[in-house]
């Protein structure tokens, strides 16, 4: 025979939220994106930079970010003629830093070329997304088509 | 009553099991003592044994016996 | 001064697009197409010109599994939404289980280590906006109780008995006795507070593949574990993991340099997957052609390459002597280094081409929100 059930009372489940003021909820809520990991930008700065070079050669320290950001940054970033070099590295992977080292050609600075990098960026993921949703688009039209004939 | 004031078995209160008390010597002598819960590794059967009793089935003579697991909820991590 | 005017010919881009690839080695692995690689040409970062190139041509389409080639797109990138789409894009999954009950032969920490990698699926709107996230708390924190919009809660509970109707020499287990194997579908769904409302009757949460074995029970045996699932990332998990697999490969070139035909041709086409090499005639016209190579061949067959796509590149054609002898190689084999065919199947949560376009999006947010970290970077005028 099995051992009985539980005679502790059964374990409550999670307090709902129906109850709440709308105000309360929304701080909630907000706390609740803040630990999405995928939401950054509530809290500190992410980017330090590293002690020496100057201006034009800079090395940045990201936090929380590795080879995902790292090398498409770098790809970017040397795609710019004004960068003579670009390159990145985790120095230790156990520590959730990622550092990219900008060396520019004069009077360009590593922070413009950054800041270059990070707008390009963002302009080549909006040509991707449009790309696709059109295609995507177009191919879920031409099976649904297909199906009914 | 939530989950989350849970405490891990081995810190709880209260209802520790009986069978190891030294500072009952005397009464356990004597066949006292409070009575385990046992289950027959064979037939089944439920039984309470103290201490100093046979360890054996009363029913069919089987010498394995088990404790019943906890009753309490046991919290694990998913991963 | 003539500075970045020379433009390649398309032949010459082509060639620098393509990896070569040898019996045992490759060339021509990294891409070139930066400014100051070749003198005077010009290859700073121009949207227009991106968008111009850029193409994505699909190839399947189906909630759960899509395959597409993203073409015009730099390998650093390409990965990039590969990882994001692995380790970054939040999904639904058993975080703590809340073991009542289990007298089966299966250790709890393993059936909830098991449990934790069951995936679930339910309406998609509830799971991508009505779910939170669920902040966990720190280390030495206490743990905060969940409410309706970051928490699910989920109940397995079992018990294995003897089938009264099974035949008296029954020998299979799961005849002989009810509930002999514990499946996936027998977690059940307990929604509270607003989840009614989202995740109900089809749209309910259950586990995506119903048959998935989570354990196996004697009469007698119990199984009670109530369980919690929030929502997780794959860098945290890889229970957390919204996909099964999300991969890419290079598109695949074969070229025929000289022809290859009768029965060369026939056991070159035996080289490769179906479909990859078909057989042709040689016809009249090209028997005639001087310096064709297939004078004197009318009506022979020849190999062609028909769907380069579908090859492994396993390349077992150039072990092959007739195909590959110093200085009179036949084919040539490589892969395009810019097209990439994905491959991205969820496993419930997400439809798989909406969790790539998620992955453009987690991407971009993440340039904004450290751009805006540069900004005050600047600000401070470190």
């Amino acid at each position: 025979m099995a051992p009985n059930k539980s005679t502790e009372e059964p374990v409550a489940a999670p307090a709902s939220s129906q109850e709440d003021e709308t105000m309360e909820e929304d701080v909630a809520l907000q706390e609740a994106d803040a630990a999405n990991p995928a939401i950054y930008n509530l809290g500190d700065s992410r980017i330090q930079l590293l002690p020496g070079g100057d201006e034009f050669n800079t090395s940045f320290e990201f936090q929380k970010e590795d080879h995902t950001l790292g090398n498409a940054l770098r790809y970017i970033i040397m795609k710019n003629p004004e960068v003579d070099f670009c390159g990145y590295s985790i120095p230790h992977p156990s520590e959730a830093l990622m550092n990219i080292r900008i060396q520019t050609f004069p009077p360009y600075t590593a922070q413009e070329a950054l800041n270059k990098g990070f707008e390009d960026l963002i302009a080549l993921c909006d040509v991707v997304a449009d790309t696709f949703t059109t295609e995507r688009n177009a191919f879920a039209a031409n099976q649904e088509s297909q199906m009914q004939t | 009553m939530s989950r989350e004031t849970y405490e891990a078995p081995n810190t709880g209160s209260g209802s520790r099991a009986p069978a190891l008390g030294r500072g009952n010597a005397e009464s356990a002598l004597g066949g006292e003592g409070p009575a385990t819960q046992y289950k027959c590794g064979d037939c089944n059967a439920q039984m309470k044994l103290k201490r100093g009793d046979p360890i054996r089935c009363l029913d069919c003579g089987h010498r394995v016996l088990y404790k019943e697991r906890t009753k309490r909820m046991v919290q694990f991590e998913a991963r | 001064m003539a500075r970045n005017t020379i433009i390649p010919s398309q032949v010459v881009i082509e060639q620098r697009k393509r990896v070569g690839i040898q019996l045992e080695t490759v060339t021509n692995v990294s891409g070139t197409d930066f400014p100051g690689n070749y003198p005077d040409e010009d290859h700073a970062w121009d949207v227009i010109k991106f968008a111009e190139n850029f193409k994505v041509e699909f190839h399947t389409l189906a909630p759960w599994d899509a395959s597409f080639s993203l073409i015009g797109l730099d390998a650093s990138v390409a990965n990039a939404f590969r990882r994001i789409l692995i380790a970054e894009i939040p999904s639904l999954a058993i975080e703590w289980c809340f073991v009542n009950n289990n007298t089966s032969i299966i250790q709890d920490e393993v059936l909830a280590a098991r449990l934790g990698l069951v995936p679930f699926t339910g309406n998609r709107v509830g799971l991508l906006d009505f779910l939170k996230w669920y902040k966990k708390p720190a280390e030495g924190e206490e743990k905060v109780e969940g409410t309706d919009y970051n928490t699910v809660v989920l109940d397995l509970q079992i018990e294995c008995t003897h089938n009264k109707d099974a035949a008296r020499n029954e020998r299979d287990p799961l005849k002989k006795y009810n509930n002999a194997h514990v499946y996936a579908r027998d977690i059940k769904f307990i929604p509270f507070g607003r989840q009614a409302e989202h995740f109900s009757g089809e749209n309910a949460i259950r586990p995506t593949n119903p048959d998935i074995l989570l354990a196996k029970l004697r009469p007698g045996q119990v199984i009670d574990i109530q369980m919690h699932a929030i929502k997780g990332v794959g860098s945290d998990h890889a229970k957390f993991s919204p996909v099964a697999t999300a991969s890419y490969r290079l598109l695949p070139t074969i070229d025929i340099l000289r022809p290859i035909l009768g029965q060369d041709a026939v056991k070159f086409k035996k080289c490769f997957p179906a479909g990859v090499i078909g057989l042709e005639t040689v016809t009249k016209k090209e028997a005639a052609q001087k310096g064709s190579g297939y004078e004197g061949h009318e009506g022979e067959k020849k190999a062609v390459v028909f769907d380069a796509m579908k090859d492994t590149v396993s390349r077992e054609c150039l072990r092959h002597e007739e195909f590959n002898k110093k200085g009179e190689e036949k084919v040539k084999l490589g892969r395009v280094r810019d097209h990439f065919i994905f491959s991205v199947e969820s496993v419930g949560q997400w439809n798989s081409d909406e969790m790539f376009l998620e992955s453009i999006r987690h991407l971009r947010t993440k340039c904004e929100s450290l751009k805006a970290d540069l900004a005050d970077l600047k600000m401070k005028g470190t």
